[in-house]
């Protein structure tokens, strides 16, 4: 009975050893592993402070009010060009059904063909005091 | 215990019959173990509880591995992370859209250890070839001494450290640290503040952020950590930098020393602007230093001028004592003993109230606080806040500067506006308590709701009191002193002051203090801006006027018309005039 169990104990020994050397093997490389990718994290992090320190800078509005400045040539908004949607005029009938196959085709049979439009000026002339 | 027990029942078995032995071998076994006793069977319970002691040893063991194993590890991954940061990781600052004000970067530093070094000369010379802005000397002293650290350089470009790794110094290294960079430059730098080399906050909000907790944090060692929640400020970057191109605009258009604005939200006290030009840009504090270059809105205290007229028509209006129609004599100059209190447009008869208002008739408001008595009118100013100093999250404030023996002539001049001196943010907080309904909410620079305002909020005069001062701001713009800021559509409301300083004791005529207090939109407050104007220049196009209206008006109005689609103020056209729309809903609700 004992050299049974010294057989068993030995063999268990050898099994234990073994299993125990490979789940230390399987750590290192995994805790290897974690600190790599931490290090990762952290520059994409720092990459990424970075970029956006940058961004708000070329963001900044200083730089954008001289960009444009310097090249368009928009004005100051008025409060005149402020509007409400309920403001708006409704949708114009449609001259054209949806469906049509032939759109260009059925507008020139149309009857009350538009002829010709006047465009609203968007921007109210500047007052003269200004 | 288990093991005894069986060593017991193992003796307690009959013995089989023991075999032949010569006899003295069982003389000395009986001598040694007594007369019965079967050896191998005493052998065999031993060996049991051998085996039962070292299985339990094992057990003890192999329990140990489970735990470690199932119990997640502790600080053992924290170790790497705190050794790589000396300068504390700041969370970073956004303005109410998320913009970011101020950030941290990771920039390499340089340092060594004298005590590796083994050519000083060689690494002094190397190390200025790379960096030309090293002092030689005093590089080589640090170089020499035997210490086993010396910072040689903080914040170098990464450029710069690949080129000295080349080097290949020995006793020489790199730590990453963390560098506050302001990406917005002077846009916000009274509001944010700076930070020194090792990232602790020197003034501003930087300052407000140690002082609540991060300092703590980075004594413990804890502050290194890269994610930090941020922190969101009431202001808005857009309309900060509105203002401040205005006022930089109106400061060099009439040569003022100096320029500054406040934009406040009227019903919560969020502080959605703050500008003072000259301002300094915080990526280079040394500007900060410059005494020119102070946040005049809560550092300086001033005399507010007519502003103040606004607080002593309020008073009376509250007291009950008099209405908007009650009339005051403003035939002529008010003497009180040797002065005479002089009005800058005499109109030579009796003024109604509202005339007092937008005539700005410094007799008209002088005879009200008198009406209304030396101390009644202290403990309104007191009420209003004005005479203590007010406190915000930033750490520079100032005492307002009051007479020390309050006499009627104290309260002749302070009806309006001389004679004691308020920090503007201080003035503005009392403006906004008069247009909100009456309620005295501390200004913040942190964002904050309507009902938390309402928590911290006092009632200081009755709404019915407020709806009026309203209607004369209203009315001041449209048919007062600050008509040239009524923009259109945004139904504006305002006040005026010019202030003259004190130069050598006494007023000069020629250096004033100009500012401007708008409301907008009149009936529905939402915001407050105020304009001022330090020693503006008569021009040409002022027709040589140096008063408030000629410039802090004009300015204001630009400020209001570029800002207001900011802040999302529906632009509302035709809409009739102030005693129709302010005064004709107060009655209607009374």
């Amino acid at each position: 009975m004992i050299r049974l169990l010294n057989i068993c104990v030995i063999v268990g020994l050898v099994v234990a050893a073994a299993y125990v050397y490979r789940i230390k093997f399987e750590s290192t490389r995994k805790a290897e592993e974690v600190a790599r990718l931490r290090l990762e994290i952290r520059r994409e992090h720092d990459a990424i402070a970075e970029l956006r320190a940058e961004w708000s800078k070329l963001d900044n509005p200083i730089r954008i009010q001289d960009l444009a400045q310097r090249h368009t040539s928009l004005r100051m908004i008025d409060s005149h060009q402020f509007d409400q949607l309920s403001n708006l005029p409704d949708r114009p009938p449609d001259l054209v059904p949806p469906d049509s196959p032939d759109p260009i085709g059925s507008l020139l049979d149309s009857k009350d063909l538009p002829t010709a439009s006047v465009p609203t000026p968007s921007v109210p002339t500047p007052r003269s005091a200004k | 215990m288990t093991a005894i027990d069986v060593a017991q029942d193992l003796v307690a078995e009959p013995a089989p019959k023991p075999a032949k032995v010569p006899w003295r071998r069982a003389l000395m076994r009986t001598l040694l173990y007594g007369r019965n006793v079967d050896r191998a069977a005493k052998t065999r319970a031993r060996l049991g509880l051998m085996i039962m002691v070292f299985a339990l040893g094992y057990t003890v063991i192999a329990g140990r591995l489970v735990m470690f194993a199932a119990v997640p590890e502790g600080h053992m991954g924290r170790r790497t992370m705190v050794q790589d940061a000396i300068a504390t990781a700041r969370p970073d600052i956004l303005d109410r859209n998320g913009e970011i004000l101020a950030t941290d970067v990771r920039a390499p530093s340089l340092f060594a250890e004298p005590n590796r070094i083994i050519d000083v000369d060689e690494a002094t010379e190397l190390l200025t070839g790379v960096l030309p802005d090293l002092d030689t000397t005093e590089l080589r002293e640090r170089l020499a001494s035997r210490r086993h650290f010396a910072w040689l350089k903080r914040d170098i470009t990464p450029k710069q450290r690949a080129e000295i790794y080349r080097l290949g110094l020995p006793g020489i290294g790199f730590l990453p640290e963390n560098k506050r960079v302001y990406p917005d430059g002077n846009e916000v730098s009274h509001l944010i503040g700076f930070v020194n080399i090792d990232n602790q906050g020197i003034a501003g909000i930087e300052k407000w952020l140690d002082s609540s907790g991060l300092a703590d944090l980075h004594m413990a060692g804890l502050a290194t950590d890269h994610v930090q929640e941020p922190v969101r400020l009431a202001v808005d970057l857009r309309v900060q930098h509105a203002l401040r191109d205005e006022l930089l605009k109106a400061r060099d258009k009439f040569k003022a020393k100096a320029a500054d604005g406040v934009v406040v939200a009227v019903r919560t006290g969020e502080i959605v602007a703050m500008v003072s030009v000259p301002d300094f840009d915080p990526n280079n504090p040394r500007e900060a230093l410059d005494p020119n270059r102070i946040n005049r809105v809560t550092t300086g205290v001033y005399e507010m001028g007519s502003t103040f007229k606004a607080l002593t028509l309020a008073m009376a209006l509250d007291s009950g004592k008099f209405g908007l129609n009650s009339t005051w004599d403003a035939r002529a100059p008010l003497q009180y003993g040797r002065f005479a209190i002089h009005d800058d447009h005499p109109m030579g008869r009796y003024l109604t109230l509202p005339e007092v208002f937008t005539y700005s008739s410094n007799v008209g408001a002088a005879r009200i606080a008198l009406a209304m008595g030396v101390d009644a009118h202290k403990a309104f100013l007191k009420k209003m806040g004005q005479l203590d100093r007010l406190r915000t999250e930033l750490p520079e404030s100032a005492e307002p500067i009051v007479p020390r023996h309050w006499g009627e002539l104290n309260t002749i001049t302070i009806a309006f506006g001389h004679g004691l001196s308020v920090a503007p943010l201080q003035a503005v907080m009392g403006i906004c308590a008069l247009m909100n309904g009456g309620y005295l909410i501390p200004p913040t620079f942190l964002q904050r709701s309507e009902a938390d305002a309402q928590k911290l909020a006092t009632r200081v005069i009755k709404p019915e009191t407020s709806d009026k001062m309203r209607y004369l701001m209203r009315l001041n713009a449209e048919k007062g002193t600050a008509r040239q800021a009524d923009v259109p559509g945004y139904y504006v409301g305002g006040k005026t002051g010019t202030s003259e300083k004190v130069v050598n004791g006494r007023y000069a005529h020629d250096r004033v203090l100009n500012s401007f207090t708008a409301v907008l939109p009149a009936d529905d407050p939402r915001y407050l801006v105020l304009i001022m104007l330090d020693e503006p220049q008569p021009l040409p196009e002022t027709h040589g006027f140096r008063t408030s209206g000629w410039n802090a008006v004009p300015t204001g109005g630009a400020v209001i018309a570029r800002i207001a689609p900011l802040l999302g103020i529906q632009p509302r056209f035709d809409l009739p005039p102030a005693d129709q729309l302010i005064l004709g809903q107060t009655t209607a609700s009374r």
